[in-house]
C-alpha cells in the first residue's frame, strides 16, 4: 500500500516535475526510475532506504554511470 | 509529426496550467494574503450559548462595539503591546487591541482588534471561572469588584465576588510586557460545610475568520496535548461531525489560531486537563478546559494558576514563552513538515532584517547566502564539462556506432563516464535540496506576522501580499481590477523574462520536446506566479538573476565550454 504510494509518488515527478527540468541524474537507470524499482523489489522500507542513498550519491562528487537497483 | 504532437500536448498543458492553477494554488497555496480587513464585516448573528457551556448567558443582539463596551464596568489593560479592558460583568477580557499592529497598510488603518465584548460583530473573548458542585458559583452576569484602577505590567488587579453563602471568589489578572495575561483564581470557603469545585478557562468566539484554513496553513481550534500539537480540528469538523471533541492531557494548551494571532489558554502544566473544542449554537465556537473538581473543607482556600495569550504569533515572543515552560508554544506557527528547516531560514531571514532594515533587502542577501552555497556545486559540474571535452571523440565513436540503438547508446555513454569519471550533470541531489529551500522560505513568507505590511521598494509596500501593480488595467490607470488568472504584475513580468534568459543560457543538451516546454514555460511561470506574495518573486527573481551572473562568471573561466555552446 505504501510502496504504491511511493511509487505513484515517483511517478508523478518523472511525468511532471522531471520533464519539465533540466536533465540531471548521473546515473543509469535515473533516481526516480531506480526508486521505483528499489520499492517494487524489496518493498517500501528497505526499497525506499536504497532509493535514498542512491540519492545521496547523486550530486557533483558522487559516482555515475550504471547503477542498477541490488 | 511527433514535433506536433509535441506541440499540441504542450499546449494543451499550458492551458491546463492556466485555468487550472487558481483553482488548485487556492485550495493547496494559499498565495498570499489579502489586504487585512476584518473589522466591521456584518454577517455574524447573534446566538443563545448552550446551557452546559461554562461561559453561559443570555443571547444579544448584534449592537455597535462602543456602546456595548459603555454599558457595563470595566477596568482598562494597557501595555505595551496590548490595550483594552477587563469586562467586571461575567469577569471577562474581552475587549483587546494590538496597538503595534494595523489592520491595512494605509496610514490611517485603526489597530489590530483581537477580542471583542460579546453581542458585537465578531465577538472574541476568554474568561477564568469555576463551577461548583451545590454551591453558587460565579456566571457570565456576576458583577465583580475590581482591586486596582488598571492592568499594567506592574499593576495586577485583583476582581472578587462573594455569593453570599461563604465563599469568596478572586481572580488576580497580572500582565506582562508582550502578549501574556495570568489568571490567579482563588476560591476561600469560610462556609459551614465542604463545597466541591472545578475551575475553568475558555476562548469563545463568533464566525469564522476570514483566514482560510488551507492545506499548507492551519487555521482554527488547535492545542498541545500530552507533548503533541494537534491540528486536526477544524471549524468545519465541528459543524459537521460531533459538536464536541475532547482531549484529556496533562499540560499542553489550546485555543484558536488563525494566520498571524493566537489567543491559547495555558492551564498549569502540572495539572491534569480536560480540554474541550465545542460549538454552540450559529457560528460560536469555544475552547476550553477544566482542571479536576476539588473538595474544599470549610476555613480552607486554593489558588490555581492559568494563562491566557492573546496577542500576535511573533516567532521570537512564542520562543520566549516555551523556553518559560509553555510546551510546544512555537507551534502555534503551523510551520509543517519543514519545521527544522523552516527555523534556521526564517532564523537568518529575520537576523538579516534586524541589520539591514528591509525585508525585500534581507530576502535577496538571503538568496545570495544560498546561492553561495550553491556555487560548488555549478562550479564542479562546469569543471566536469570542462573535462567532457577530452572524452569527445570517444564520445563521437560511440555514436557512431550505436547509432541505430538508442538504449545501448546510453549504457555505453554511462559507462564511458564512468571510466573517464567525467558527467556533465550535476545530480539529483542538488535539485533535491533546492526544493525544501524553496518550500521552506514559501512558508515564512506566507506564516511569520514579522513580514506581514513589511514594505520593500517603489510601489511594493507589502511583500506579503501580491504584486498590486497589474499591467492588464495600465497599472492602475484603468478602473478595473483583472481576473485572477491575468493579474500579472510587474513583477512576474519580471520573473517571466529573467527565466526566459536563464534558460538560454542553460548548459544542459536538451531533447526537442524539452526545448518546446523551455520556450513556453518561462511564460507559464508567470502566469503561475503572479498571484504569490511579492516576496517570494523577489527571491525568484534574484535567484534567476544570480544563476545567469554565475552562468556568465563560469563561462569566463572555461572559455573552451562557450565555443561547444555556440555551435
Amino acid at each position: 500500500m505504501i510502496a504504491r504510494l511511493l511509487i505513484l509518488l515517483a511517478r508523478i515527478w518523472q511525468i511532471g516535475p522531471s520533464r519539465i527540468l533540466p536533465p540531471t541524474c548521473r546515473y543509469a537507470p535515473s533516481c526516480s526510475e531506480y526508486a521505483i524499482q528499489a520499492v517494487r523489489k524489496y518493498g517500501a522500507i528497505k526499497g525506499s532506504w536504497l532509493a535514498g542513498k542512491r540519492l545521496m550519491r547523486c550530486h557533483p562528487w558522487g559516482g555515475s554511470g550504471y547503477d542498477p537497483v541490488p | 509529426m511527433d514535433d506536433k504532437k509535441n506541440i499540441i500536448l504542450a499546449v494543451l498543458l499550458t492551458a491546463l496550467i492556466l485555468f487550472g492553477w487558481p483553482y488548485i494554488s487556492n485550495r493547496f497555496f494559499p498565495a498570499a494574503n489579502p489586504p487585512a480587513t476584518k473589522i466591521e464585516g456584518g454577517k455574524t448573528t447573534p446566538v443563545a450559548q448552550p446551557g452546559a457551556d461554562p461561559a453561559a448567558d443570555s443571547p444579544a443582539a448584534i449592537r455597535d462595539r462602543a456602546l456595548v463596551l459603555r454599558e457595563s464596568p470595566r477596568v482598562p489593560i494597557r501595555t505595551p503591546k496590548l490595550t483594552g479592558s477587563i469586562n467586571l460583568k461575567g469577569a471577562r477580557i474581552d475587549d483587546i487591541v494590538l496597538p503595534t499592529y494595523r489592520e491595512t497598510i494605509a496610514k490611517d488603518s485603526p489597530a489590530v482588534r483581537l477580542f471583542s465584548p460579546r453581542g458585537t460583530v465578531d465577538a472574541y473573548f476568554a474568561g477564568f471561572g469555576w463551577q461548583g458542585e451545590g454551591i453558587k458559583a460565579p456566571d457570565g452576569n456576576t458583577v465583580w469588584t475590581a482591586e486596582g484602577t488598571e492592568l499594567t505590567p506592574t499593576s495586577p488587579v485583583t476582581l472578587r465576588w462573594n455569593n453570599g453563602a461563604g465563599q469568596t471568589f478572586e481572580i488576580r489578572y497580572s500582565v506582562d510586557q508582550n502578549y501574556m495575561i495570568t489568571a490567579q483564581q482563588k476560591v476561600s470557603n469560610s462556609g459551614a460545610g465542604t463545597v466541591g469545585i472545578k475551575s475553568y478557562g475558555y476562548v469563545s468566539r463568533m464566525g469564522i475568520p476570514k483566514d482560510p484554513d488551507t492545506w499548507t496553513i492551519h487555521v482554527g481550534p488547535m492545542g498541545v496535548f500530552n507533548g503533541a500539537a494537534n491540528y486536526d480540528v477544524n471549524y468545519k469538523d465541528l459543524d459537521k461531525g460531533p459538536a464536541t471533541q475532547s482531549f484529556q492531557s496533562t499540560g499542553g494548551w489550546l485555543g484558536f489560531t488563525d494566520k498571524y494571532w493566537l489567543s491559547a489558554l495555558v492551564p498549569d502544566q502540572k495539572a491534569s486537563v480536560a480540554g474541550q473544542f465545542r460549538k454552540g449554537a450559529g457560528t460560536q465556537y469555544q475552547a476550553d478546559y477544566s482542571l479536576a473538581p476539588v473538595m474544599l473543607a470549610p476555613g480552607k482556600a486554593i489558588t490555581q494558576t492559568s494563562r491566557l495569550f492573546v496577542g500576535a504569533k511573533e516567532v521570537k515572543t512564542l520562543e520566549a514563552y516555551q523556553d518559560a515552560g509553555v510546551p510546544l508554544f512555537d507551534r502555534a506557527i503551523d510551520w509543517g513538515w519543514f519545521y527544522w528547516f523552516e527555523k534556521p531560514i526564517f532564523a537568518l531571514l529575520h537576523w538579516l532584517f534586524e541589520h539591514i532594515g528591509n525585508f525585500g533587502v534581507a530576502i535577496i542577501c538571503l538568496t545570495f547566502i544560498v546561492r553561495a552555497l550553491m556555487f560548488p556545486v555549478a562550479q564542479r559540474q562546469f569543471a566536469s564539462m570542462a573535462a567532457m571535452r577530452a572524452v569527445q571523440p570517444k564520445m563521437k565513436a560511440l555514436q557512431e556506432r550505436y547509432k541505430d540503438d538508442k538504449p545501448k547508446l546510453q549504457q555505453e555513454m554511462m559507462e564511458l563516464y564512468k571510466r573517464e569519471k567525467v558527467n556533465p550533470l550535476a545530480g539529483c541531489l542538488p535539485i533535491f535540496i533546492q526544493i525544501p529551500i524553496f518550500f521552506a522560505l514559501y512558508k515564512v513568507l506566507m506564516l511569520t506576522i514579522e513580514m506581514r505590511h513589511q514594505p520593500f521598494v517603489l510601489w511594493i509596500k507589502d511583500l506579503s501580499a501580491p504584486d498590486p501593480l497589474h499591467i492588464l488595467n495600465l497599472f492602475g490607470l484603468l478602473d478595473f481590477t483583472p481576473p485572477a488568472f491575468l493579474g500579472i504584475g510587474v513583477l512576474a513580468l519580471l520573473l517571466g523574462i529573467s527565466m526566459y534568459f536563464q534558460f538560454k543560457l542553460n548548459p544542459a543538451q536538451m531533447d526537442p520536446m524539452q526545448q518546446q516546454v523551455f520556450a513556453i514555460m518561462p511564460w507559464m511561470m508567470m502566469f503561475i506566479m503572479a498571484p504569490f506574495a511579492a516576496g517570494l518573486l523577489v527571491y525568484w527573481i534574484t535567484n534567476n538573476c544570480l544563476s545567469m551572473a554565475q552562468q556568465w562568471f563560469l563561462y569566463k573561466r572555461h572559455p573552451q565550454l562557450s565555443a561547444v555552446e555556440a555551435k
